[in-house]
């Protein structure tokens, strides 16, 4: 086993942390301007917690450097080690994922452009024009698309990872590797799915915004989208620990799912808008503040409809939902992983 | 000698328990309706019952017992597939367990995507394996087919490919269930050898054999397993002497 290398992995989040910092900064940067706190520009205080943070990582780096020429270990090092021994492992189950699905089809990758436009083109034709569902929204097309390559997103990785489990069963009782990674494979290899479905709805938007009245123009804030998928990605992960685990002990899940993600669907505003019934039931609209799926999706659609970044409460309950699924997924998941073999 | 002594395997008190539902019913409905009619019985079932052993450097072990005594489980919980009930198991150094060759393979995928499936699955690390990919392509002797998906080669052709990925590293602690011949007989021999080679380069092996004469040639120390337990262990003479079904 090599050790870990963790000069190199501070170097990598020390880039990633750039990465990030660049592009909100460039682009939310209308919305740090627009606040003030108390005469001061938000602007100053952002600036600050970008510097603090800065330090912070330096600092655990500096620690766990330290740590490690001692021989001891610090909080997360652990992880880092497991990350980093079945980092090749985990390569290779993704691209085995990937490769399998388009493996015997002609049009190979290209599927994953051509399902979200295909399904566009349908239920725009349904929901449109043969039921006029479209209300008051503006841009009706590129609304719906946005919903729906979100949810078939969150739906293609939940019921992947959730058989992640059942499906290596082969492999889980013959070789030791840790079980996490087969859930989290599987999201990661649907995450490719929801990146390269990116392509058609920008691709669309723009060719759409050119011909529509009024124009609608991809503005920077889309430097912005990393951030709701990552954030959809983590609550996959939180539910694809909960449901793969399920399924090891009741299989019927498998068939619960079915219809619990259906329903799910539709309690959405994936077709229709919520502002349909701001008026005929607000109880609704305020429920809807608790379907975390709502909040990812209306998410994209302020960068993509409106152009601008998403309110930063909007941030702010998107990572209370992620991070809570994630860790209450991963806590069960932990708790029972000892005994799938027995079930399996 | 005090390399001899290098403990690489100690086996603490290890219990195995598994609680058999009378019929395993598997589905919700059935288990909440049992939950509540208080029909949810389970039998226990132990497979170990407070086993120990140590296994030192260049030791080869062998574990001896009929059938349902508790040879593979031992071998999974060493391996840490299974997590034991009661008791520990401590490591020192990789194990390669063999237990089943070839269960990593993706059929849809061709021989060469497989080695790297397999070989990551195995825990081997992206630099050996591309340094070893000729090797392991030699030894399987399927260089025509290897961009050929798995699905159409024959078994005896999986079983070539699954055996040189196994081999291919020399592992610290080497876990075999049952001595691996595969293929024709050329490859048997091949394979066998192999094995020797593996077994006799100071790797420390644990080995479940029902070949007495397997376990003679090859084993110097010994472990009776009966009903779950530890019957007798020691040198490989005295047990093999006293063991009789």
């Amino acid at each position: 086993m090599t050790k870990v290398d963790l000069k190199g992995i501070r170097k990598y989040t020390l880039l990633v942390y750039a990465l990030i910092v660049l592009l909100l900064t460039v682009g939310a940067w209308e919305r740090f301007t627009e606040i003030s706190l108390g005469g001061l520009n938000f602007i100053f205080v952002y600036f600050g917690i970008v510097l603090i943070v800065l330090g912070l990582i330096l600092l655990y780096f500096f620690s766990a450097l330290k740590k490690d020429a001692e021989g001891k270990s610090i909080f997360g090092m652990q992880f880092m080690q497991t990350i980093h021994r079945y980092r090749f492992l985990i390569e290779q189950l993704v691209s085995r994922d990937f490769k399998v699905k388009y493996k015997r089809s002609v049009l190979g990758v290209f599927w994953s452009f051509l399902n979200p436009l295909l399904m566009m083109i349908v239920q725009y034709i349904v929901f449109s024009h043969l039921l006029g569902i479209r209300g008051n929204v503006e841009h009706y097309a590129i609304y719906l698309l946005c919903g729906i390559v979100m949810w078939n997103g969150f739906n293609d990785c939940s019921t992947q990872s959730m058989r992640s489990i059942t499906s290596n069963a082969a492999l889980i009782t013959k070789v030791y590797v840790p079980k996490y990674i087969y859930p989290l494979t599987k999201v990661f290899s649907a995450s490719i799915n929801i990146l390269l479905s990116m392509i058609p709805l920008l691709l669309v938007t723009f060719v759409y915004g050119l011909f529509s009245t009024p124009h609608l123009y991809i503005s920077k804030a889309v430097l912005l989208l990393p951030f709701g998928l990552v954030f959809m990605i983590v609550f996959c992960m939180g539910m694809g620990f909960f449901l793969s685990s399920l399924m090891v002990f009741f299989h019927d899940i498998e068939f619960l799912w079915g219809f619990v993600s259906t329903l799910w669907m539709y309690a959405t505003p994936i077709i229709y808008s919520l502002s349909m019934f701001e008026e005929k039931a607000a109880w609704l609209v305020k429920l809807m503040q608790f379907n975390p799926l709502y909040h990812y999706i209306s998410f994209v659609r302020t960068i993509i409809l409106e152009g601008t970044s998403p309110a930063f409460s909007e941030y702010g309950i998107c990572i209370l939902f992620s991070a809570g699924i994630f860790t209450i997924g991963f806590l069960m998941f932990k708790k029972v992983q000892d005994k799938f073999i027995l079930y399996l | 000698m005090a390399e001899d002594k290098q403990l690489m395997i100690g086996v603490h008190d290890v219990s195995m328990r598994f609680r058999m539902e009378e019929d395993h019913s598997g589905s919700l409905k059935e288990t909440f309706t049992k939950l509540f009619s208080g029909g949810l019985k389970f039998k226990d079932f132990y497979a170990l019952h407070d086993v120990s052993f140590d296994v030192y450097k260049g030791d080869v072990l062998g574990i001896i017992g009929r059938n349902g005594a508790g040879k593979s489980t031992i071998l999974k919980i060493i391996s840490g597939i299974m997590k034991p009930t009661k008791g520990d198991v401590e490591r020192h150094g990789n194990i390669v367990p063999m237990l089943e060759l070839g269960s990593g393979f993706d059929m849809d995928l061709s021989g060469r995507e497989n080695i790297f499936l397999n070989g990551a699955i195995l825990g081997y690390e992206k630099k050996f394996l591309y340094e070893k990919y000729d090797e392991i392509l030699d030894f399987s002797e399927l260089h025509e087919f290897i961009d050929m998906p798995l699905r159409n080669y024959s078994s005896g052709m999986i079983m070539r490919l699954a055996f040189s990925i196994a081999t291919v590293v020399e592992p610290e602690i080497l876990i075999v269930d049952e001595i691996l011949a595969v293929g024709d007989e050329n490859f048997q021999r091949k394979s066998r050898k192999r094995m020797m080679e593996l077994m006799g380069g100071g790797t420390t092996v644990l080995f479940v054999s029902h070949d007495m004469n397997q376990i003679r040639e090859m084993c110097n120390r010994v472990v009776w397993l009966d009903g779950g337990t530890v019957r007798l262990q020691g040198p490989m003479q005295e047990i093999c002497d006293q063991y009789k079904l």
